[in-house]
This record gives structure tokens, sequence and C-alpha cells, in this order.
């Protein structure tokens, strides 16, 4: 895989953000939602935890392939 | 309404040892468990809340299946996952660890659409009419993927590991995770269309079935994990039981099945299966509609 040191900080910051948002829909009803994220409902109580599972699972993988990019070029193993 | 009668002991077997089968052949095991009750005539709905529960045990016991027939490559897999973690980077001749990145990366798209269509999907489609046709379709797309497939079927020697990280690349991993998501919709089989995106690939029936059971593991076992709690909720009154002795019924056949296909794709293609799905489907519209 090609590594681009560029790309760490931004992948960081987005994984971050991805949680977080994860971490909003785990806690949040939908009606508590912010207006611009999927799945807000005024009149909902109900949490959309399936989204927030959605939001942690892509925010891992950006994070991983921010952790990918921070590794040095080794021989290859033996 | 007495829950006890729900899903009799009876229905729980048969659906049981269906579940295990139709899971893992490449026939679509949620169009199958569309088709069957009303076919037998039970009062049993695809949508219904206590049928759901009940099939998270068998979903979790295939899934468990496939966990303990594969143990020693996910351990294999796991380790070089956490190889590749620590050295930050995928070592070129690191098999495992190059498998676990395709694996993870094939599973994001099939789990993210899941999780999104799941149950509009299941809405939609449930009728056994439309499970009918869209398994007409299945058969189509197996045979499609047959025609379309880049490599001769041929038995090949060696790790199939190693061919299988040297012909699936990072775009086709997530092509076939993609393709997974098919299976949502109540006739098309999950292990069919990453089989048939597997040929597409270039992977031979025999790796492209071992792609998508390692693929199907953690999907089938995060999807039943995730609504496991309904099975131990108030929709799981009645039932519980019952799908206890399904998921034995399950796990057995779930087993005899990885067994049986892991070994009929050695020398075998897709070809019978499209045909069993073209077919059935066919005679089931038929008798749906008249």
């Amino acid at each position: 895989m090609k590594k681009n040191r560029a790309l760490i900080l931004p992948a960081v910051a987005l994984g971050v953000v991805l949680i977080a948002i994860a971490i909003v829909y785990w806690v949040e009803p939908a009606k508590s939602l912010p207006s611009f994220f999927p799945g807000h409902d005024a009149h909902s109580t109900t949490h959309h935890l399936k989204h927030g599972i959605a939001a942690f699972l892509v925010g891992l993988a950006v994070l991983a392939f921010g952790w990918f990019q921070t590794g040095g070029a080794k021989p290859a193993r033996k | 309404m007495i829950l006890g009668s729900l899903i009799s002991y009876p229905q729980a077997i048969v659906l049981g040892l269906l579940q295990g089968v139709s899971e893992l052949f490449p026939v679509s095991s949620l169009g199958h468990s569309v088709i069957l009750p009303r076919l037998l005539g039970w009062n049993i709905h695809q949508n219904d809340p206590y049928f759901l529960s009940f099939l998270v045990a068998t979903h979790l016991a295939t899934a468990l299946v496939l966990l303990g027939f594969f143990r020693a490559d996910w351990v294999r897999i796991v380790k070089g996952l956490g190889r590749s973690l620590r050295d930050r980077e995928i070592a070129p001749d690191d098999t495992d660890a190059r498998l676990a990145w395709l694996l993870i990366v094939g599973t994001i798209p099939a789990g993210i659409l899941g999780l999104a269509l799941e149950h509009k999907l299941r809405s939609v489609f449930a009728s056994p009419r439309s499970a009918s046709v869209f398994l007409i379709l299945n058969g189509v797309m197996l045979y499609g993927a047959e025609l379309l497939r880049r490599r001769a079927p041929v038995h090949e020697e060696g790790d199939p590991d190693v061919r299988i990280v040297k012909r699936v690349g990072w775009k086709e991993a997530i092509g076939v995770g993609t393709a997974q998501a098919v299976a949502l919709i109540p006739g098309f089989s999950r292990s069919g269309a990453s089989m048939g995106g597997g040929l597409l690939a270039g992977l031979s029936n025999e790796d492209a079935a071992r792609f998508a059971f390692l693929l199907a593991t953690p999907i089938i076992g995060a999807a039943a994990i995730l609504k496991l709690p309904d099975l131990f909720g108030h929709t799981g009154d009645g039932v519980r039981w019952q799908a206890l002795v399904a998921a034995l019924c399950s796990a057995a056949t779930a087993y005899l099945a990885v067994r049986f296909l892991m070994r009929f794709f050695e020398t075998n293609r897709l070809t019978p299966f499209a045909l069993y799905c073209f077919l059935a489907g066919l005679g089931c519209l038929l008798y749906f509609v008249s």
C-alpha cells in the first residue's frame, strides 16, 4: 500500500468526527438529533442504534487507514 | 393468542434444518423462509416480530458453525491483522494480513447497506410471489456469473489463501462485499452473490466459496448478535425454546452444508444451484399466482 503522510491528519480528524457522530446517534433520540443528520425526526423518541454502528465502523476504518499511513517502509518479511 | 403455538416444535425443526442448508447453499435462505411456510400452509409470516426473533437463533448458529469450521484460518487471519496493525503496513508476503483486510474491506459496505436497507427491503419484498421472482433472478445471476467467469473451472493445488489475495484486490473485495447486500432481498442469495463476485474477480469455484464463507461469517454473526436482544425480549416470548431447537438443527445442517460445499466446489460449478433456483422459483411463482 502506498503511504501518504499528508493523509494522516485528515484521516484522524474524519475518524474522530465519525465516532463522535456514532456516539450522538447512540445517546440522543431521533427528535434531538441535529436536523441535518439522516434519521432526524422531530416527533420520534427512538434511538438510531444502527446509524450509530455504521458511523462507528466507518470511523474505525478511516482511523485504521490513517494508522497505516504513519508506518515507515520496511523490508519484506522472510 | 396462545404464545406457545406461534411456532410448533415440528415447524421449528423443519425451519432450522432448512435455514442451515439454505444460508450456505447459494439458494437464498430468506427466500426459502418466505416461500416454504406459505407452501406448507403455515400461518407464519416473514415480517412477524416473533419470527424475526426466532430466525436470530438460527443465524447465530450458522455463524458459529462457520467460525468453528474455519477456526484455524480465523486464528491465522486475526494474527495477520494484529501483525499489520503493529507494523503499520501489510507486508507484501503476509497473506494472512492481506486476507484479513480484504475481509474487512468487503464487510464494511455489506454491513452499512445491511444496516441501512434491511428493514425496508424485507418489508417491501416479503411476499412469496416476489420471493419466487427473485429466486428465478438468483438462478440467472448464478448462471451469469458462470458464463462471465474469468478463469476456467479447474482444481488448483497449493494454498487457497495465497491465490485469493493474489487475485482479489481492494476494488474486487469492495465489489464482492457490496454484492452480498443483494441478499437483503428475499430470493437472492448472499453466498451466491459473493461466490459469483469471486468468479468475476478471477477466483476458482473452490476459492470463491472459501472467500464467500469467510466473508459471510462476520456479517451473519454481527447481524444475529445485533438482534439477539429481540429473542430475549418480549418478541421472543413463546418462541424461545423453539428457537433453541431450530438453532441446533440449523447448526447440524450448516456444518454438513459447508463440508459438502467445500468439496463440491473443488470440481463443480454454480450451475446446478442456478438451475434449482430458476426451476423452484418458476414453480413457486406459478403456484402462487394460480
